[in-house]
């Protein structure tokens, strides 16, 4: 008897215990602030000289990583769904982000101030709406990581603020 | 999705736990398909497509033996299983081998002007293991087993998600005397429904697997890492890696083997042991006696066995020795490193063999044995280790002609002696050389012996948050 | 020990309880800060292992419960081992080395040596080809790698050794000069200059004036004086760039740094234990005014690189990097581009992009840190200049 209890008593610690994780499922990730109107925010609608809502076409293999010493804009295509504020007349653009692998939240410093967003996670799919500048390269002056250099002519654009504008 | 993985570990584990445990027990069927759909999660998460090659392995084999089953004539079942082996090493040689096969047809198609194809197989993860468990079921229901009572139960029985990846390669109706103490796997599945047995013997065992592969092969993996990746090592440096490396494979390999036995258990399950203190053997033919048993005896039963074993005088047992070990170096990869790690222990076991299994040092000490035996299985695995047979013939020179570390090679220390590597390293040491093997001291949970398990959890989960994810070596092959 | 649970119970209960524990905080963290649950990620799309791959990469990242016991932990290992993470390694006398610097000493080039050899040459060759086409030299600079310079500040067994370097860099070296390409030897530069300076440390080579900082990957402000003299001698040597006539004068100044290998660390006790690294720096300043240097974006010489151009110019003293002592050598204040880690190939892409950039140049300076032979970001693919 005492045997059968102890096994049950096992199994009850097993089923309570896990039941925690087990619910939670997956995972729990910060949810982005809503933002009213698909993305729209104070800082979204007011920075940059442009303003888009986009759809994050891909992630290309490497292109965005973490590198402890150094500092990087990447490169991510986009596929224009909306133009809100500017002349945007391509409908695939090229946007660099500022150290894409940390949320838009965290990824201004003292060499890139200004920018944001409540954008956590970069992933393939998502919509963005972002205020823009353009060319890059009269905004930022660093390392680009370009994984599509060569493979278009138009201009780079400067993500200044990213807010995600759902999936 | 690897044991030692953040989404294992903390999301897969417990929920699988949770869904298994609170599946009704009846009717069986229920917990089965529990296990099936957890298993081919687990193996989706490495890569979706995977899970259609296992599924559709599972249905062809599945059919084929039921085919074998009904009839009673040997030749029609013979032709059945002679298609259940052309398809599984067909699967096999095609995602393992196609690009070793087409680099070694690489000379010949060049002069031939045929440029050939080009391409790379990346699915391939556990597909060794999964197929040698099919090959097993087949041939012992071909020599009278009774087949699976239903695609279920074979489905659950090729997938089951703790052996899926890197074995052991457990039968599924007969039982290996050497390694396992319980029922077959299919008499276990029957008896499902009652089964939360020796949960704390799985955790034990799964706790203790963890802690060998963080806290010491994951260390031992850098420092065999840096000494092989060493342009011109000394002859100290060499060794020390290939000690190194030695420790490595077999902590990391047996701490996979213990987490996956413990899951098992966790599960109600009972896998087979695959290891028995391999690095006190005394000669190789006693090392295959402890090591990667499953494997080991799999060749024995399915390979050894069938080419005649020792039935057709001395001459052909030589041969089939080393046509055996040949295979068992080419089965962990289309590499000819692999190849000729396999017959550097083939030709060990032919001259034990042809001693009458004694080997050459057999009149030393039993100290002396296992530390002969223990360093020519260590300059062994340097083939393994290699990337190419040039680099282990270079690598083997360094450790063999006494000379200090040449151009940057000099800072090499500055990698490999630090003080974890030298404290990991005499840990390891001491732990390959006791006999206590961690499923019998895992048998008996005291006290004292609970809290010293979650002490070393806690502390090798710290860890893990601290260091970035290694694989287990095993499952490359 | 009576009032414990039985042994099998304990066990058990623990072992579940810790493989809990980070999906039980992640939850009780979001429903405190109202957030939710969410799987979306993986389960909009088509699934494949690149989505799952990613999901899982942020299910580590953002896990609360390793995110705060990883500081701790490192701490502690740091205590007990002077671990110091992946990307340092410890050297002597409290000298910290940058990982893929220290490899790419020991290690031999992978696979096709002369691949990775001819990739660099072509894009570099291509490089210069393209500048020459415009009218503009080229010059090149590799930064040494810090262990190359100071290989006993790493290893007791290079105590002997006046500098280790990589027989690639030095093939590479050959094979650029042997298309015509000119090459500045830093290598030499610091080896010299270590020979020269009197030992203080009973020879063990530990010389008066430092040429690389302790904690930092980067040179000192000895070394930037060393490297820029012998940069600006050879442009002078060369006749490429006639010396100007602006006045410069040096101005001493204290600086505190922490390196950036101590800050690469990320956890705040482990730099703590750590002195910052003071020094004098020299910032470079206008012999009248006594403003700090500034670029001249119209000059007639453009020194384009990596950090090791950053270092002392956008960062403390400022006007005490290697472009300002240069412009102090040649007496011509000079024009600049950098691409933190990017020296060997995003500045290419820069030029690349944005052309104007090489308009009215007559020389360019290229400097990329050694390692980056091996290492660059993006590899060394022909870039061509539009």
């Amino acid at each position: 008897m005492t045997a059968i209890r102890t096994e049950r008593g096992l199994q009850g610690i097993a089923v309570a215990l896990t039941a925690a994780a087990a619910v939670i499922g997956v995972s729990c990730r910060r949810q982005p602030a809503a933002p009213s109107a698909a993305g729209a925010d104070s800082k979204v609608t007011e920075l940059g000289s442009i303003e888009v809502t986009a759809r994050l076409v891909e992630i290309p293999e490497g292109a965005i990583f973490k590198r402890e010493m150094y500092d990087y804009a990447t490169v991510l295509k986009y596929q224009v769904l909306e133009v809100h504020r500017g002349d945007v007349s391509e409908e695939t653009i090229y946007i660099g982000h500022y150290n894409p692998f940390k949320p838009r939240s965290e990824a201004a410093d003292r060499r890139v101030e200004g920018i944001g967003g409540n954008l956590e996670v970069f992933r393939a799919g998502q919509m963005h709406r972002m205020a823009l500048e353009v060319p890059i390269d009269d905004y930022f002056m660093g390392g680009i990581v370009n994984k599509y250099f060569g493979r278009f002519e138009g201009p780079i654009y400067w993500a200044v603020w990213t807010d995600e504008a759902g999936e | 999705m690897s044991f030692t993985s953040h989404a294992f570990l903390f999301y897969f584990l417990p929920g699988a736990l949770v869904v298994y445990h609170l599946t009704p027990r009846r009717p069986p069927a229920l917990r089965k398909t529990a296990l099936l759909v957890l298993s081919y999660f687990f193996y989706a998460w490495l890569d979706p497509r995977l899970v259609l090659l296992l599924l559709a392995t599972t249905v062809v084999n599945h059919r084929l033996v039921v085919w074998m089953a009904r009839s009673s004539a040997e030749r029609v079942r013979a032709r059945w299983l002679a298609a259940s082996l052309i398809i599984n090493l067909g699967v096999l040689a095609f995602f393992k081998y196609a690009v070793f096969i087409l680099e070694a047809l690489d000379p010949l198609l060049q002069l031939s002007a045929f440029p050939g194809p080009r391409f790379e197989i990346a699915l391939r993860a556990g597909i060794s293991f999964f197929t040698f468990k099919i090959i097993s079921y087949t041939i012992d229901v071909h020599r009278g087993e009774p087949p699976a009572r239903s695609f279920l139960d074979l489905a659950v029985y090729i997938a089951f998600f703790p052996q899926l990846l890197s074995g052991p390669i457990q039968r599924f109706g007969t039982i290996d005397r050497k390694a396992e103490r319980a029922a077959s796997f299919a008499a276990q599945l029957e008896s499902l429904p009652g089964a939360v047995p020796r949960l704390s013997f799985g955790a034990a065992l799964f706790i203790l697997g963890f802690a060998k592969k963080v806290l010491l092969a994951d260390v031992l993996g850098k420092v065999a890492d840096a000494a092989f990746s060493a342009a011109a090592p000394g002859t100290f440096d060499a060794w020390f890696g290939a000690l190194a490396y030695s420790l490595q494979i077999y902590i990391d390999f047996s701490a996979y083997s213990e987490m996956a036995i413990g899951v098992g258990h966790l599960l109600g399950l009972e896998c087979p042991r695959n290891f028995n203190a391999p690095c006190l053997a005394t000669g190789f033919t006693d090392f295959w006696r402890r090591w990667h048993i499953s494997l080991s005896s799999w060749f024995r039963d399915y390979l050894y066995v069938a080419l005649g074993g020792n039935r057709k005088g001395a001459a052909r047992s030589y041969l089939n020795l080393v046509i055996v070990f040949l295979l068992c170096g080419l089965w962990h990869g289309a590499r000819w490193t692999f190849v000729a790690w396999g017959i550097y222990h083939g030709l060990f076991l032919l001259l034990e063999r042809s001693r009458g299994r004694r080997t050459l040092y057999a009149v030393l000490p039993r100290a002396a044995q296992v530390a002969v035996t223990f360093l020519l299985v260590t300059v062994g695995w340097v083939f393994f280790r290699s990337e190419t047979l040039t680099d282990a013939f270079l690598y083997i020179a360094a450790m063999f002609t006494p000379k200090e570390p040449a151009g940057g090679s000099l800072l090499l220390d500055s990698l490999l002696y630090t003080r974890t590597h030298l404290l990991v390293m005499a840990s390891g040491l001491l732990l390959v050389f006791q006999p206590v093997q961690a499923a019998d001291w895992a048998q008996k949970v005291t006290r004292a012996r609970a809290v010293l398990l979650v002490f070393l959890f806690c502390i090798s989960i710290l860890t893990l948050f601290t260091q970035s994810f290694r694989s287990f070596l095993y499952f490359q092959f | 020990m009576s009032h414990l649970p039985p042994p099998n119970i304990l066990l058990v209960g623990g072992f579940l309880a810790a493989i809990a524990s980070v999906g039980a905080s992640q939850a009780l963290v979001a429903l405190i800060e109202g957030e939710g649950p969410r799987v979306a990620p993986l389960l909009t799309g088509v699934p494949s292992a690149a989505r799952v791959r990613a999901f899982e990469s942020d299910l580590e990242e953002s896990s609360w419960l390793a995110r705060r016991l990883r500081p701790w932990a490192q701490s502690l290992r740091f205590s007990l081992l002077r671990e110091m993470g992946d990307d340092v390694v410890p050297g002597r006398d409290g000298w910290l080395f940058y990982r893929p610097s220290v490899r790419y000493l020991v290690e031999p080039w992978p696979g096709h040596r002369d691949g990775l050899e001819g990739s660099i040459v072509s894009a570099i060759a291509a490089f210069r080809d393209d500048l020459a086409a415009r009218g503009v030299r080229m010059l090149l600079v590799l930064a040494p790698n810090k262990a190359s310079i100071y290989p006993d500040r790493l290893s007791r067994r290079a105590d002997a050794v006046a500098a280790v370097v990589h027989d690639g860099t030095l093939s590479v070296i050959a094979r650029l000069r042997a298309l015509g390409i000119e090459v500045v030897d830093l290598f030499s530069v610091f080896e010299t200059a270590r020979r020269r300076a009197e030992p203080v440390d009973g020879g063990r080579g530990i010389a008066a004036e430092l040429y690389y900082l302790g904690q930092d990957s980067h040179w000192s402000p000895p070394g930037v004086r060393l490297a820029a003299a012998a940069v600006a001698r050879r442009l002078l040597d060369l006749g490429w760039v006639e010396r100007g006539e602006a006045e410069y004068a040096l101005k001493e100044s204290r600086v505190q740094r922490t390196g950036d290998l101590l800050r690469m660390v990320r956890v705040e006790s482990i730099e703590q234990s750590f002195e910052p690294e003071a020094f004098q720096a020299l910032q470079v300043v206008d012999a009248v005014t006594a403003v700090p240097y500034r670029d001249d974006p119209g000059s007639t010489v453009l020194v384009i690189g990596d950090s090791f151009l950053r270092i002392y110019s956008q960062e403390d003293p400022g006007a005490g990097g290697l472009v300002a002592h240069m412009a102090r050598e040649l007496r011509l204040p000079l024009s600049s581009l950098v691409s933190d880690g990017g020296g060997a190939t995003l500045i290419r892409q820069t030029l690349s992009r944005k052309p104007t950039l090489l308009a009215g140049r007559s020389v360019v300076v290229w400097e990329f840190a050694e390692r980056d032979i091996r290492f660059a970001m993006e590899g060394w693919p022909v870039v061509r200049l539009r």
